[in-house]
């Protein structure tokens, strides 16, 4: 073939080929949000007014909003930032929200805040989808506006935050605007002002300020935002929990009343929050107005049950016969846990919560019910449940085949579930994660 | 009404005012806590390694629980419990397990036992200390009879040995923190590690069969500064 030849082959091959990445890479980054994420409004002059009313709006949006929660390690300086993530692409660690100008947000104009927030592009580049920008690009202009204000108000706060251990190409910050090319599809729906009646405003506490869905639905692969499943429950990365669905299945038993104390108080006749929820709450819906607690518990108790729970997590291939369950989870049951949970698991209203339809007996995924048993726990202390009844751990207690046959028993008996945990399984779900 | 029995009324009342409390048992919620610290705070016989709580000084267990909070010290069973606790329930649990009967399980948890010279190494370490390495006698501030201080010092005696081999080690390496100046911090630095082993070994052997409480605040003065607790001022 000569030269000559070659090019033509070029032309008529390769060229369209080129054309057409090029064209898909084109509507892709159009489709990601094209040019205006990465023009950052550093210049901008627009200032923010500041009054008594406005710091403390912000104050309760940053609790609500779950900002302290992430940038605050364990003992340290609110907002300081520093906290590890762990994801299947390795660790990152939360950033400084303190107006320090080292690695603060002290040199950064209120407008560049609200688009940092909303778009997850910052003055340091493209800001990795742990930071739920996706959720806060719903929020309000002017709740960005009283959240700026507040978080300007803290005091400074020097400190020195571990540089992120990332492998490669996650490591390689640019990758991002692949990902968002991806799997990020801005939606712009934010408003003014927030919105006020009680079913607006309950949507808009859970879906943008308070972005439940970045536990409550499950990610795709490479940490993508699926496409369905809004708030279908999922497992959540590096820290051993599962966040049940929101629907009508797991929440119908809770009344409005009952899910807006849950929200509130950590606690309601229905059951306390634990794990990570627990978390949420004491450092951040404890605030909760009695009417946004209402409208969030509202805005909830509308989601339709969705058609297939998720594929449940594979337990283990069927197990040899001589490993399968030889104990019996009533006996279990009866010893440990029906003095306080009651003998047909009604519970006691205000101390021990039912077990019966509990949304750890029903979830999709049973790693809650069993790192319950396993560790046990004391529900946050709140106004509403200031000195909390605690329940004990039981790995010393009982073997892992007695766990796994009680819980096994609770799930199919009370909660509908086919159940067949193996000891195994319960010993692949030991250990505690504490940062 | 004279004054005596005004005062009998007045003692009456509190009794009873605390027996309405202990009615709305505290017990009865911290039954996470009794799983491994026992139904009385009195530690597990067998355990090997989870110390007794009944009769330790309020300050130094609330110091404790919140430091398991706040990560000033690392057990992830204990953060996992009181990670989302406030000041006012780890007030109260301090105080509940304070003020409970100051007695420990017959002590010695199956450790191996010491030579005579061992033993003798740990007695003078923890009567005597060890003025070479300025290191003070365990006694100095914890008591002659090892029952502690109040409002900060906690007793020794009657700990698993394996509890207390783990808190030097944290100690020297900084995971368990006392409030500064932190004075454990300094002592574990300057004990040779083999002494570690001798001194809880021969502590762990030592029940507090007769409930000696912690000695009443002031009633004597340590030599190390420890956090805000008093001590003697060093020599000018």
């Amino acid at each position: 073939m000569s030269a000559r030849q070659g090019l033509r082959l070029f032309g008529l091959l390769l060229l369209p080929l080129l054309f057409g990445v090029l064209a898909v890479g084109g509507v892709l980054f159009l489709r990601q949000g094209g040019f205006a994420p990465y023009r950052i409004p550093r210049d901008s002059q627009r200032t923010v007014a500041v009054d008594p009313a406005i710091l403390a709006r912000g104050e309760y949006l940053a609790h609500v909003g779950n900002c302290a929660a992430c940038h605050t390690t364990r003992g340290g300086v609110a907002f300081a930032g520093g906290r590890a993530f762990k994801t299947d692409a390795g660790t990152l660690y939360s950033t400084n929200l303190t107006p320090t100008r080292d690695r603060g947000i002290g040199d950064w104009s209120a407008d560049e805040f609200a688009h940092a927030m909303r778009n997850g592009v910052s003055r340091d580049g493209v800001l990795y989808p742990v930071f739920p920008y996706a959720h806060f690009a719903g929020l309000a202009d002017a709740d960005l506006d009283a959240l700026y204000a507040y978080l300007h108000s803290l005091p400074a706060t020097a400190s020195t935050i571990p540089a992120n251990r990332l492998d490669f190409p996650a490591n390689w910050r640019p990758i991002l605007i692949g990902w968002r090319m991806l799997y990020y599809r801005p939606v712009a729906s934010a408003p003014a002002t927030p919105p006020t009646a009680p079913d607006e405003r309950g949507r808009y506490l859970v879906d943008a300020l308070g972005h439940c869905a970045m536990c409550h639905s499950a990610r795709g692969p490479r940490g993508s935002l699926p496409a369905e499943g809004y708030l279908a429950g999922g497992s959540i990365p590096g820290v051993g929990w599962y966040a049940p669905p929101l629907d009508r299945r797991q929440l119908d038993r809770y009344s409005v009343a009952q899910l807006a104390d849950y929200l509130r108080y950590g606690t309601s006749d229905q059951g306390s929050a634990y794990g990570p929820m627990a978390e949420v709450i004491y450092d951040g819906l404890r605030v909760l107005s009695a009417d946004d607690a209402v409208a969030m518990a509202g805005y909830l108790k509308t989601i339709a049950e969705h058609a297939q729970p998720p594929a449940q997590p594979a337990s283990t291939e069927a197990p040899p016969a001589d490993t399968v369950v030889a104990v019996d989870g009533r006996a279990v049951y009866k010893r440990a846990c029906a003095d306080c949970h009651g003998a047909d698991g009604e519970g006691k209203p205000g101390v021990y919560p039912p077990l019966r339809g509990a949304v750890a007996i029903t979830a999709p995924d049973p790693l809650n019910a069993v790192r319950m048993v396993l560790y046990g726990g004391l529900p946050i202390t709140s106004q509403g449940n200031p000195r909390p009844h605690s329940m004990p751990p039981f790995v010393q207690h009982l073997s892992s085949a007695e766990i796994a046959a009680v819980v096994n028993l609770l799930r199919h008996d009370w909660g509908g579930r086919p159940s067949d945990l193996r000891a195994a399984d319960i010993e692949a779900m030991h250990g505690i994660e504490i940062d | 009404m004279s004054k005596s029995l005004h005062a009998i009324v007045v003692a009456g009342l509190l009794l009873f005012a605390s027996a309405a409390n202990a009615g709305d048992a505290l017990d009865e919620r911290l039954a996470a806590c009794a799983a491994c610290h026992g139904a009385h705070g009195e530690g597990v016989s067998g355990s090997e390694y989870v110390p007794h709580l009944a009769g330790k000084p309020a300050g130094y267990l609330f110091e404790q629980l919140q430091g398991f909070r706040e990560g000033r010290r690392v057990n992830a069973q204990m953060t996992w419990l009181v990670q989302f606790a406030d000041d006012a329930y780890l007030h109260e649990i301090a105080d509940y397990y304070a003020a409970l009967p100051a007695r420990t399980r017959a002590a010695d948890t199956g450790a191996a036992e010491l030579t005579a010279a061992r033993r003798a190494t740990a007695e003078q370490l923890v009567q005597h200390g060890d003025p070479a390495r300025t290191l003070p006698a365990c006694s100095e501030c914890h008591g002659s009879n090892l029952a502690g201080l109040e409002p900060g010092v906690p007793a020794l005696v009657g700990l698993p040995a394996e509890y207390v081999i783990a808190q030097f080690g944290n100690w020297r390496d900084g995971i368990r923190k006392g409030a500064a100046p932190d004075c454990m911090h300094e002592v574990a630095t300057r004990i040779a590690p083999e002494d570690i082993r001798a001194i809880a070994v021969w502590l762990s052997q030592q029940s507090n069969a007769d409930a000696q409480r912690p000695a009443a605040a002031g009633s004597f003065t340590p030599p190390l500064a420890c956090g805000s607790l008093p001590h003697a001022e060093p020599a000018p």
